[in-house]
């Protein structure tokens, strides 16, 4: 059965990380893997960055029209319908973050309601330590403003909490109690833990509850975002 | 102390917000639209005003407005938007009403790129509106250094009654950092701090206006009003200059740069350093005031053989390196315009070619 994974979630989250570590993991099990860039929002640091990564391990990508070519006003493109139409094994959609990001989505609700039974995931990634998703209200309330626009109901949380270069373990101790809190309140079950593998086995070695913690993921770092990387590469 | 991980452009927005800016005009354009935007979600929290204006134009006179209150306001925009705030600012300028104006740098001229660029220092250093003002110009270089700046440029605009630029570009407001903010300040209009605000009851102190404009019909009032105005930039210039004055001790070359290209040219230095070469720099934070006595000073020292000013624009800023430097010592100078941003490797090879020849 064709595995469709959306990502949504705040800016600065982690999407696009997840988005390239979920592809990677498929595509290193032989599974034929589609990719689609769907931030319509934010012009910058987009999966598509990582275009020639990804082409390398023979994934397919689908990015907006104009994207990379300095316009503002990118289009979403009609091969999006590949992601329905064709016989992938694994489809990962990225989004742009916030209810705006999340719009995107909306045109394909038909598609997506016409999916198998179980073979859709809406994944809800989390990083408390950014300002707009610090408390269980402020996440809700944004969980609640991207499934209306998205026309899709968020199926798990992911508690990707980190501080970027300066990331510890008990950023993802913190993400836990605060996305705890909203899985509680929603039922949303939390489905993943990620971070980067030395932090995430600190974090997976303590005593926690199973249901707020789910399965853990490490994830390499594909998109920096912090000055080192900006020097030699640039925006 | 709790760090947080923001983009450049949410941590302006929030260290704004936190230095008691109520209101906020502005109009998008990338790469500063998540300023507003953070805005438009932050603002109604905290009783503050968002308005999204028709235009820059728009915006800027409403500034103007709720500035005349003696509120805490701020603009941002980007450079093509900055160009057509001018005449507000002007007008501004002359109503000796203090705002905050953020300027997020983009490559030009005209509609240009949406990548980084520096080159709208003669802009802001040189009064990009008409008549004789200055504004009032920092130059931060990093994200935690811009939202340590915002409380500084509201509490000099304050001070002064003037309009306060900060210019920051893309790079600086589209990365992410781990940063501190500072505490949440009331701010509340203090009609004794600020006997010129408008408050709508008429003249309520003897200072007060009651109309706040900027026109002076006759040439007597005109010229009294200029002399008031340029008394505060002597003032301002006296007391307001900031700059980092890096890697000085035994420095063969000074490095003059602002904001990122400054922290560029930082990995520069540091690179050389561990290569047993001794480059300086001198980074203005305030671009207007200009150091020119600190930089004149520290390219005196005994051993300073060369000034390398580098920017992301045709050399701007160069200008006023060399008038400070004063024909004193050579200056020479490295940039690239069109958002190319300059790698420390390329200024590092600028700088040992430099050191050969001197």
């Amino acid at each position: 059965m064709k595995e469709v994974i959306v990502l949504i979630g705040n800016y600065g989250s982690g999407k696009t990380e997840l988005a390239l570590n979920f592809a990677f993991q498929a595509a290193n099990e032989g599974k034929k893997v589609e990719l689609l860039d769907l931030d319509m929002v934010n012009t910058y640091f987009r999966l598509t960055d990582r275009g020639n990564l990804i082409k390398m391990k023979e994934i397919r990508l689908v990015s907006p029209n104009f994207v990379h070519s300095s316009v503002e006003t990118l289009s979403l493109p009609a091969e999006v319908a590949s992601a329905f139409a064709l016989d992938w094994d694994t489809v990962i959609f990225d989004v742009g973050g916030d209810p705006a990001g999340a719009t995107a989505l909306g045109r394909y609700h038909e598609d997506f309601a016409a999916l198998p039974e179980g073979s859709l995931k809406v994944l809800n990634v989390v990083n408390t330590r950014r300002p707009m998703a610090g408390t269980p209200d402020k996440l809700l309330s944004l969980m609640e403003g991207m499934e209306r626009h998205s026309r899709q109901k968020v199926t798990g949380f992911i508690n990707n909490t980190n501080l970027a270069r300066m990331a510890s373990a008990d950023d993802l101790r913190d993400g836990y109690e605060i996305i705890a809190e909203a899985s509680r309140r929603s039922g949303v079950p939390v489905l993943y833990t990620s971070g980067r593998p030395d932090l995430l086995a600190e974090f997976m070695a303590e005593e926690r509850d199973p249901r707020f913690v789910g399965a853990p993921m490490p994830i390499e770092t594909y998109m920096h975002r912090d000055w080192e990387t900006f020097t030699r590469e640039g925006l | 102390m709790a760090l947080t991980l923001m983009k450049g452009s949410e941590a302006i927005a929030e260290a704004a917000i936190r230095a008691g800016c109520r209101y906020f005009f502005g109009y998008p354009i990338t790469p500063q639209t998540e300023i507003p935007e953070y805005m438009s979600e932050r603002m109604p929290e905290i009783g503050g005003c968002f308005l999204q204006a028709e235009s820059e134009v728009g915006a800027i006179n409403m500034v103007y407005g709720a500035a005349g209150t003696g509120e805490r306001v701020l603009t941002s925009s980007s450079s093509p938007g900055v160009s057509l705030k001018q005449e507000g600012i002007s007008y501004i300028a002359g109503a000796q009403l203090p705002c905050v104006i953020m300027n997020v740098m983009r490559g030009g001229p005209g509609l240009g790129s949406i990548q980084a660029g520096q080159g709208d220092y003669f802009q802001a250093t040189k009064g990009g509106g008409h008549g004789d003002y200055h504004l009032v110009v920092f130059a931060p270089a990093s994200v935690q250094e811009s939202i340590d700046i915002m409380s500084v440029a509201f509490d000099t605009a304050d001070k002064y009654q003037c309009p306060v630029m900060v210019v920051a570009d893309g790079m600086i407001c589209q990365m992410m950092e781990p940063v501190v903010l500072p505490e949440m300040k009331e701010y509340k209009v203090d009609l004794e701090k600020k006997p010129w605000a408008a408050n709508g009851h008429g003249f309520s102190k003897p200072a007060g206006r009651s109309i706040i404009n900027s026109m002076y019909i006759t040439t007597e009032a005109l010229s009294e009003h200029n002399e008031k105005l340029q008394a505060i930039y002597r003032e301002i210039e006296a007391n307001e200059v900031r700059f980092e004055a890096y890697n000085m001790e035994n420095a063969e070359i000074i490095v003059t740069a602002f904001g990122t290209v400054a922290r560029i040219a930082k990995s520069a230095i540091d690179d050389l350093k561990e290569e047993g070469v001794n480059i300086g720099m001198i980074r203005p934070i305030t671009l207007w005031p200009f150091p020119y006595k600190e930089l004149h000073d520290a390219a005196m020292a005994p051993g300073v053989k060369a000034v390398l000013d580098v920017e992301l624009n045709a050399g701007q800023m160069l200008e006023d390196v060399k008038l400070a430097i004063n024909g004193d010592k050579p200056v020479d100078f490295f940039g690239h315009y069109g958002s190319q941003m300059p790698t420390p490797e390329e200024i590092k090879e600028k700088l040992l070619s430099m050191r050969e020849v001197l």
